[in-house]
Protein backbone atom coordinates (compact mmCIF):
# COMPACT_ATOMS: atom_id res chain seq x y z
CA UNK A 1 0.00 0.00 0.00
CA UNK A 2 1.66 3.00 -1.30
CA UNK A 3 1.36 6.45 0.69
CA UNK A 4 -0.60 8.30 -1.76
CA UNK A 5 -3.24 5.26 -1.66
CA UNK A 6 -3.06 5.53 2.07
CA UNK A 7 -3.69 9.56 2.20
CA UNK A 8 -6.48 9.55 -0.90
CA UNK A 9 -8.41 7.04 1.81
CA UNK A 10 -7.99 8.95 4.81
CA UNK A 11 -9.41 12.21 2.48
CA UNK A 12 -12.48 10.48 1.25
CA UNK A 13 -13.48 9.22 4.52
CA UNK A 14 -13.10 12.74 6.01
CA UNK A 15 -15.13 13.51 2.66
CA UNK A 16 -18.08 11.07 2.78
CA UNK A 17 -17.98 12.21 6.67
CA UNK A 18 -18.74 15.63 6.15
CA UNK A 19 -21.41 14.45 3.81
CA UNK A 20 -23.06 12.78 6.40
CA UNK A 21 -22.85 15.91 8.45
CA UNK A 22 -24.29 18.41 6.30
CA UNK A 23 -27.24 15.85 5.67
CA UNK A 24 -28.02 15.10 9.24
CA UNK A 25 -27.80 18.68 10.39
CA UNK A 26 -30.15 19.87 7.06
CA UNK A 27 -33.01 17.43 7.80
CA UNK A 28 -32.38 14.22 6.12
CA UNK A 29 -33.85 10.79 7.19
CA UNK A 30 -31.56 8.10 8.30
CA UNK A 31 -31.89 6.17 5.46
CA UNK A 32 -31.32 9.06 2.62
CA UNK A 33 -27.70 9.59 4.66
CA UNK A 34 -26.59 6.01 4.27
CA UNK A 35 -27.78 5.76 1.15
CA UNK A 36 -26.34 9.13 -0.30
CA UNK A 37 -22.91 8.10 1.39
CA UNK A 38 -23.11 4.31 0.15
CA UNK A 39 -23.65 5.39 -3.41
CA UNK A 40 -20.82 8.12 -3.31
CA UNK A 41 -18.16 5.33 -1.89
CA UNK A 42 -19.09 2.47 -4.24
CA UNK A 43 -18.63 5.76 -7.23
CA UNK A 44 -15.39 5.97 -5.76
CA UNK A 45 -14.09 2.33 -5.31
CA UNK A 46 -14.44 1.86 -1.68
CA UNK A 47 -16.50 -0.10 0.69
CA UNK A 48 -18.10 2.20 3.55
CA UNK A 49 -20.07 0.85 7.00
CA UNK A 50 -21.71 4.10 8.93
CA UNK A 51 -23.16 4.07 12.24
CA UNK A 52 -25.42 6.92 12.34
CA UNK A 53 -27.09 8.33 15.32
CA UNK A 54 -28.97 11.66 16.49
CA UNK A 55 -25.46 13.42 17.05
CA UNK A 56 -22.73 11.50 15.72
CA UNK A 57 -22.11 9.77 13.02
CA UNK A 58 -18.76 6.53 12.76
CA UNK A 59 -17.74 5.72 9.08
CA UNK A 60 -15.55 2.72 8.29
CA UNK A 61 -13.88 2.77 4.54
CA UNK A 62 -11.98 0.44 3.35
CA UNK A 63 -10.64 -0.26 -0.42
CA UNK A 64 -11.57 -2.84 -2.67
CA UNK A 65 -9.21 -5.19 -1.64
CA UNK A 66 -9.39 -4.84 1.76
CA UNK A 67 -6.01 -4.40 2.72
CA UNK A 68 -6.46 -0.91 4.33
CA UNK A 69 -8.80 0.46 6.42
CA UNK A 70 -10.00 3.72 8.04
CA UNK A 71 -12.12 4.02 11.23
CA UNK A 72 -13.50 7.57 12.16
CA UNK A 73 -16.01 9.53 14.20
CA UNK A 74 -17.59 12.76 13.46
CA UNK A 75 -19.52 15.46 15.47
CA UNK A 76 -22.97 16.25 13.74
CA UNK A 77 -23.78 19.86 13.63
CA UNK A 78 -27.15 21.22 15.64
CA UNK A 79 -30.19 19.97 13.64
CA UNK A 80 -31.42 22.99 11.13
CA UNK A 81 -33.68 23.12 8.35
CA UNK A 82 -32.20 23.23 4.96
CA UNK A 83 -33.23 21.55 1.98
CA UNK A 84 -31.07 23.56 -0.66
CA UNK A 85 -28.08 21.72 1.09
CA UNK A 86 -29.84 18.12 0.54
CA UNK A 87 -30.91 18.60 -2.81
CA UNK A 88 -27.25 20.04 -3.92
CA UNK A 89 -25.93 16.80 -2.23
CA UNK A 90 -28.25 14.64 -4.05
CA UNK A 91 -27.50 16.17 -7.70
CA UNK A 92 -24.21 15.94 -6.73
CA UNK A 93 -23.98 12.34 -5.72
CA UNK A 94 -25.57 11.08 -8.90
CA UNK A 95 -22.63 13.58 -11.09
CA UNK A 96 -20.23 11.79 -9.04
CA UNK A 97 -21.57 7.94 -10.20
CA UNK A 98 -21.88 9.35 -13.79
CA UNK A 99 -19.41 12.14 -14.41
CA UNK A 100 -16.52 10.34 -11.96
CA UNK A 101 -15.96 13.29 -10.41
CA UNK A 102 -12.44 13.66 -8.54
CA UNK A 103 -11.81 14.18 -4.96
CA UNK A 104 -11.05 18.19 -5.64
CA UNK A 105 -14.29 18.40 -7.41
CA UNK A 106 -16.23 16.70 -4.60
CA UNK A 107 -14.63 18.92 -2.19
CA UNK A 108 -15.35 22.33 -4.23
CA UNK A 109 -18.83 21.77 -3.96
CA UNK A 110 -19.17 20.77 -0.85
CA UNK A 111 -17.71 24.11 0.20
CA UNK A 112 -20.16 25.84 -2.14
CA UNK A 113 -23.20 23.96 -0.62
CA UNK A 114 -22.11 24.93 3.03
CA UNK A 115 -22.28 28.46 1.75
CA UNK A 116 -25.74 27.80 -0.17
CA UNK A 117 -27.46 31.02 0.57
CA UNK A 118 -30.68 31.34 2.51
CA UNK A 119 -33.75 33.50 1.53
CA UNK A 120 -33.48 36.96 2.88
CA UNK A 121 -34.93 38.02 6.55
CA UNK A 122 -37.51 40.01 4.76
CA UNK A 123 -39.02 37.74 2.45
CA UNK A 124 -39.02 35.06 5.22
CA UNK A 125 -40.83 36.77 7.85
CA UNK A 126 -43.27 38.16 5.42
CA UNK A 127 -43.72 34.24 3.55
CA UNK A 128 -44.29 32.38 7.05
CA UNK A 129 -46.58 35.68 8.63
CA UNK A 130 -48.73 34.81 4.87
CA UNK A 131 -48.64 31.50 5.61
CA UNK A 132 -49.63 31.78 9.35
CA UNK A 133 -53.20 33.93 7.78
CA UNK A 134 -53.30 31.05 5.53
CA UNK A 135 -53.65 28.78 8.20
CA UNK A 136 -56.48 31.19 9.97
CA UNK A 137 -58.37 31.41 6.62
CA UNK A 138 -57.72 27.48 6.80
CA UNK A 139 -59.49 26.65 9.91
CA UNK A 140 -62.57 28.73 8.76
CA UNK A 141 -61.03 32.41 10.28
CA UNK A 142 -62.11 35.59 8.98
CA UNK A 143 -60.13 37.74 7.41
CA UNK A 144 -59.97 40.59 10.44
CA UNK A 145 -58.48 37.40 11.93
CA UNK A 146 -55.96 36.67 9.06
CA UNK A 147 -54.61 39.83 9.56
CA UNK A 148 -54.14 39.36 13.69
CA UNK A 149 -52.38 36.08 12.92
CA UNK A 150 -50.14 37.46 10.14
CA UNK A 151 -48.76 40.13 13.31
CA UNK A 152 -48.17 37.29 15.11
CA UNK A 153 -46.61 34.63 13.49
CA UNK A 154 -44.11 38.21 11.94
CA UNK A 155 -43.33 38.86 15.37
CA UNK A 156 -43.24 35.48 16.81
CA UNK A 157 -41.11 34.00 13.81
CA UNK A 158 -38.96 37.51 14.88
CA UNK A 159 -38.19 36.72 18.27
CA UNK A 160 -37.45 32.89 17.25
CA UNK A 161 -34.13 33.75 15.28
CA UNK A 162 -33.55 36.50 17.38
CA UNK A 163 -32.89 33.88 20.60
CA UNK A 164 -31.39 31.72 18.11
CA UNK A 165 -28.83 34.02 17.33
CA UNK A 166 -28.52 34.74 21.01
CA UNK A 167 -27.52 30.78 21.34
CA UNK A 168 -30.23 30.08 23.62
CA UNK A 169 -31.36 26.71 24.35
CA UNK A 170 -33.44 25.65 20.87
CA UNK A 171 -36.64 24.59 22.87
CA UNK A 172 -36.72 27.85 25.48
CA UNK A 173 -36.49 30.04 21.45
CA UNK A 174 -39.50 27.85 20.34
CA UNK A 175 -41.39 28.83 24.41
CA UNK A 176 -40.25 32.45 23.70
CA UNK A 177 -41.40 32.50 19.85
CA UNK A 178 -44.89 30.53 20.81
CA UNK A 179 -45.51 32.58 24.48
CA UNK A 180 -44.92 36.20 22.25
CA UNK A 181 -46.93 34.80 19.16
CA UNK A 182 -50.22 34.09 21.28
CA UNK A 183 -49.66 36.52 23.46
CA UNK A 184 -50.01 39.01 20.67
CA UNK A 185 -52.91 37.18 19.10
CA UNK A 186 -54.54 37.07 22.39
CA UNK A 187 -54.06 41.31 22.76
CA UNK A 188 -56.07 41.61 19.95
CA UNK A 189 -58.79 40.38 22.03
CA UNK A 190 -58.08 41.79 25.55
CA UNK A 191 -57.41 45.50 24.67
CA UNK A 192 -58.69 46.09 20.99
CA UNK A 193 -61.12 44.21 18.95
CA UNK A 194 -64.74 43.08 21.18
CA UNK A 195 -64.75 39.72 18.92
CA UNK A 196 -63.79 35.91 19.01
CA UNK A 197 -60.16 35.24 18.13
CA UNK A 198 -60.21 31.67 18.59
CA UNK A 199 -58.55 30.87 15.24
CA UNK A 200 -56.22 33.45 15.39
CA UNK A 201 -55.20 32.68 19.06
CA UNK A 202 -54.67 28.68 17.61
CA UNK A 203 -52.80 29.15 14.51
CA UNK A 204 -50.78 31.78 15.28
CA UNK A 205 -48.16 29.22 16.65
CA UNK A 206 -48.50 26.78 14.12
CA UNK A 207 -45.30 27.77 11.78
CA UNK A 208 -43.49 26.35 14.95
CA UNK A 209 -45.22 22.76 14.37
CA UNK A 210 -41.89 20.20 13.82
CA UNK A 211 -42.62 18.87 11.03
CA UNK A 212 -39.68 17.52 10.01
CA UNK A 213 -38.96 15.67 13.23
CA UNK A 214 -42.43 14.44 12.48
CA UNK A 215 -41.96 13.02 9.03
CA UNK A 216 -39.05 11.50 9.54
CA UNK A 217 -40.06 9.87 12.61
CA UNK A 218 -42.29 7.91 10.40
CA UNK A 219 -40.10 7.26 7.66
CA UNK A 220 -36.47 5.90 10.24
CA UNK A 221 -39.16 3.80 11.97
CA UNK A 222 -40.92 1.98 8.93
CA UNK A 223 -36.99 1.92 7.65
CA UNK A 224 -35.94 0.10 10.72
CA UNK A 225 -34.13 2.36 12.29
CA UNK A 226 -35.93 2.72 14.96
CA UNK A 227 -33.13 4.22 17.78
CA UNK A 228 -32.86 7.33 15.29
CA UNK A 229 -36.95 7.41 14.55
CA UNK A 230 -37.71 7.67 18.44
CA UNK A 231 -34.90 10.22 19.59
CA UNK A 232 -36.50 12.46 16.62
CA UNK A 233 -39.57 11.75 17.87
CA UNK A 234 -38.95 12.57 21.20
CA UNK A 235 -37.27 15.74 19.79
CA UNK A 236 -40.23 16.81 18.24
CA UNK A 237 -42.16 16.12 21.24
CA UNK A 238 -39.80 18.52 23.61
CA UNK A 239 -40.72 21.58 20.51
CA UNK A 240 -44.76 20.58 20.95
CA UNK A 241 -44.27 20.36 24.60
CA UNK A 242 -42.42 23.88 24.41
CA UNK A 243 -45.10 25.46 21.76
CA UNK A 244 -47.87 24.31 24.12
CA UNK A 245 -46.27 25.57 27.27
CA UNK A 246 -45.78 29.08 26.09
CA UNK A 247 -49.47 28.91 24.79
CA UNK A 248 -50.58 28.07 28.00
CA UNK A 249 -48.14 30.84 29.77
CA UNK A 250 -50.68 33.34 27.81
CA UNK A 251 -53.80 31.38 28.63
CA UNK A 252 -52.77 31.72 32.44
CA UNK A 253 -51.76 35.66 31.56
CA UNK A 254 -55.56 36.40 29.75
CA UNK A 255 -57.43 33.76 31.61
CA UNK A 256 -58.96 32.74 28.10
CA UNK B 1 -70.64 23.69 -1.90
CA UNK B 2 -69.72 26.90 -2.31
CA UNK B 3 -67.07 26.40 -5.36
CA UNK B 4 -65.15 29.99 -4.82
CA UNK B 5 -64.78 29.54 -1.07
CA UNK B 6 -63.15 25.88 -1.94
CA UNK B 7 -61.08 27.46 -4.32
CA UNK B 8 -60.00 29.72 -1.58
CA UNK B 9 -59.09 27.37 0.84
CA UNK B 10 -56.85 25.24 -1.40
CA UNK B 11 -55.18 28.80 -2.63
CA UNK B 12 -54.54 29.59 1.27
CA UNK B 13 -53.39 26.25 1.93
CA UNK B 14 -50.65 26.40 -1.38
CA UNK B 15 -49.36 29.52 0.32
CA UNK B 16 -49.12 28.20 3.99
CA UNK B 17 -47.16 25.49 2.28
CA UNK B 18 -44.56 27.84 1.08
CA UNK B 19 -44.37 29.55 3.91
CA UNK B 20 -42.58 26.04 5.20
CA UNK B 21 -41.06 25.93 2.03
CA UNK B 22 -39.32 29.58 2.64
CA UNK B 23 -38.55 28.17 6.34
CA UNK B 24 -36.60 25.02 5.13
CA UNK B 25 -34.78 27.00 2.46
CA UNK B 26 -36.07 24.73 -0.48
CA UNK B 27 -34.48 25.64 -4.09
CA UNK B 28 -36.25 28.20 -5.73
CA UNK B 29 -37.26 26.38 -8.52
CA UNK B 30 -39.25 23.80 -6.52
CA UNK B 31 -41.14 27.00 -4.94
CA UNK B 32 -43.95 27.00 -7.64
CA UNK B 33 -44.35 22.76 -7.39
CA UNK B 34 -44.55 22.57 -3.99
CA UNK B 35 -47.71 25.44 -3.95
CA UNK B 36 -49.53 23.57 -6.34
CA UNK B 37 -48.98 19.91 -5.38
CA UNK B 38 -50.19 21.47 -2.03
CA UNK B 39 -53.08 22.85 -3.28
CA UNK B 40 -54.08 19.94 -5.45
CA UNK B 41 -53.68 17.75 -2.33
CA UNK B 42 -55.71 20.23 -0.32
CA UNK B 43 -58.61 20.18 -2.82
CA UNK B 44 -58.75 16.00 -2.68
CA UNK B 45 -58.91 16.40 1.20
CA UNK B 46 -61.56 18.85 1.34
CA UNK B 47 -63.78 17.00 -1.92
CA UNK B 48 -63.52 13.98 -0.15
CA UNK B 49 -64.72 15.80 2.98
CA UNK B 50 -67.46 17.40 1.61
CA UNK B 51 -68.38 13.86 0.31
CA UNK B 52 -68.61 13.32 4.05
CA UNK B 53 -65.90 11.43 4.59
CA UNK B 54 -64.18 11.21 8.06
CA UNK B 55 -61.68 13.59 8.20
CA UNK B 56 -58.74 11.38 8.91
CA UNK B 57 -59.25 8.87 6.05
CA UNK B 58 -59.23 11.95 4.07
CA UNK B 59 -56.49 13.44 5.30
CA UNK B 60 -54.49 10.22 4.32
CA UNK B 61 -55.62 10.53 0.65
CA UNK B 62 -54.79 14.00 0.56
CA UNK B 63 -51.21 13.22 2.17
CA UNK B 64 -51.11 9.88 -0.17
CA UNK B 65 -51.72 12.47 -3.17
CA UNK B 66 -49.04 15.38 -2.14
CA UNK B 67 -46.24 11.88 -1.93
CA UNK B 68 -47.48 10.91 -5.32
CA UNK B 69 -47.42 13.62 -6.85
CA UNK B 70 -44.08 15.11 -5.73
CA UNK B 71 -42.56 11.79 -6.71
CA UNK B 72 -43.55 12.95 -9.92
CA UNK B 73 -42.50 16.16 -9.71
CA UNK B 74 -38.97 15.38 -8.07
CA UNK B 75 -37.90 14.04 -11.61
CA UNK B 76 -38.36 17.10 -13.22
CA UNK B 77 -37.58 19.68 -10.85
CA UNK B 78 -33.75 17.47 -9.71
CA UNK B 79 -34.45 17.06 -6.15
CA UNK B 80 -35.45 14.40 -3.66
CA UNK B 81 -39.15 13.47 -3.39
CA UNK B 82 -39.44 14.58 0.43
CA UNK B 83 -38.14 18.21 -0.10
CA UNK B 84 -41.45 18.87 -2.10
CA UNK B 85 -44.23 16.35 -0.05
CA UNK B 86 -42.50 17.74 3.89
CA UNK B 87 -43.53 21.56 2.92
CA UNK B 88 -46.19 20.93 0.97
CA UNK B 89 -48.41 18.73 3.93
CA UNK B 90 -47.33 20.46 7.28
CA UNK B 91 -50.03 22.35 6.28
CA UNK B 92 -52.52 20.00 6.78
CA UNK B 93 -51.74 19.57 10.83
CA UNK B 94 -55.33 19.89 13.00
CA UNK B 95 -54.02 23.29 14.43
CA UNK B 96 -57.02 24.36 16.02
CA UNK B 97 -57.58 20.57 17.49
CA UNK B 98 -54.89 20.64 19.38
CA UNK B 99 -55.52 24.23 20.74
CA UNK B 100 -58.89 22.69 22.13
CA UNK B 101 -57.15 19.48 23.24
CA UNK B 102 -54.50 21.92 25.04
CA UNK B 103 -56.94 23.91 26.64
CA UNK B 104 -59.26 20.93 27.91
CA UNK B 105 -56.51 19.28 29.35
CA UNK B 106 -55.67 22.88 31.48
CA UNK B 107 -59.53 23.03 32.35
CA UNK B 108 -59.49 19.34 33.47
CA UNK B 109 -56.73 19.65 35.70
CA UNK B 110 -58.33 22.72 36.84
CA UNK B 111 -60.76 21.01 38.83
CA UNK B 112 -59.98 20.44 42.52
CA UNK B 113 -61.48 16.60 42.26
CA UNK B 114 -62.90 15.15 39.92
CA UNK B 115 -66.09 16.82 39.52
CA UNK B 116 -65.80 18.11 36.20
CA UNK B 117 -68.18 18.15 33.62
CA UNK B 118 -68.84 15.13 31.42
CA UNK B 119 -68.96 16.87 27.88
CA UNK B 120 -65.72 18.65 28.81
CA UNK B 121 -63.91 15.03 29.27
CA UNK B 122 -65.55 14.01 26.38
CA UNK B 123 -64.51 16.27 23.98
CA UNK B 124 -60.77 16.45 24.86
CA UNK B 125 -60.55 13.26 24.57
CA UNK B 126 -62.07 13.54 20.81
CA UNK B 127 -60.39 16.43 20.20
CA UNK B 128 -57.08 14.58 21.32
CA UNK B 129 -57.61 11.38 19.12
CA UNK B 130 -58.63 13.17 16.26
CA UNK B 131 -55.31 15.17 16.62
CA UNK B 132 -53.23 12.27 17.12
CA UNK B 133 -54.68 10.57 13.87
CA UNK B 134 -54.50 12.91 11.86
CA UNK B 135 -50.91 13.61 12.63
CA UNK B 136 -50.46 9.49 11.70
CA UNK B 137 -52.51 9.95 8.43
CA UNK B 138 -50.43 13.20 7.79
CA UNK B 139 -46.82 10.75 7.81
CA UNK B 140 -48.21 7.74 6.49
CA UNK B 141 -49.96 8.96 4.05
CA UNK B 142 -46.70 10.93 2.47
CA UNK B 143 -44.41 7.99 3.04
CA UNK B 144 -47.21 5.43 1.84
CA UNK B 145 -46.17 5.97 -2.37
CA UNK B 146 -42.86 5.96 -2.01
CA UNK B 147 -43.07 2.90 0.03
CA UNK B 148 -45.30 1.29 -3.25
CA UNK B 149 -43.09 2.71 -5.56
CA UNK B 150 -39.92 0.65 -3.41
CA UNK B 151 -37.51 3.30 -4.77
CA UNK B 152 -35.46 4.80 -2.17
CA UNK B 153 -34.26 7.13 -4.44
CA UNK B 154 -35.96 9.07 -7.85
CA UNK B 155 -34.34 6.34 -9.34
CA UNK B 156 -35.05 7.67 -12.94
CA UNK B 157 -33.46 10.73 -11.55
CA UNK B 158 -30.75 10.48 -14.08
CA UNK B 159 -28.95 14.09 -14.06
CA UNK B 160 -27.09 13.65 -17.41
CA UNK B 161 -30.59 13.62 -19.25
CA UNK B 162 -32.02 17.50 -17.62
CA UNK B 163 -29.77 20.18 -18.58
CA UNK B 164 -26.05 20.97 -17.63
CA UNK B 165 -25.52 22.64 -15.12
CA UNK B 166 -23.35 25.12 -14.59
CA UNK B 167 -19.69 24.48 -15.20
CA UNK B 168 -18.32 26.25 -12.61
CA UNK B 169 -19.44 24.01 -9.33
Amino acid sequence: MSESESKKLSETGSLLLEIGNLLMCSGASTARVRMTINRISDALGYSTDLFITHRALMLTISDANHEQFLSSLKRVAPHGANFKVISGISRMSWRIVEDHWSLEQIRKEIERLRTVPHYSRTIVLLVVGLAGAGFCRLFGGTYIEMMVTFVASFIGLLVRQEATAKHFNQYLCVFFAAFVASFIAGSFKKFGLNMELEHAFATSVLFLVPGIPLINTFSDVIDGNILNGVIRGVHGLMVAVAISLGMLTTILIYHF
Amino acid sequence: MNWFELIEKCFWFGIAALGFAVLFNVPPRTLLNVFLIAATGCLCRLLFMHDGMNIILATFIGACLIGLLSILAAHKNATAPFILSIPAVIPMVPGVFIYRLILGLVRIAEYSSGNYPPQLLSDTVNYGLKSFFILGAIAMGVAFPMMISRKETAKNFLVSKRKKLPAKI
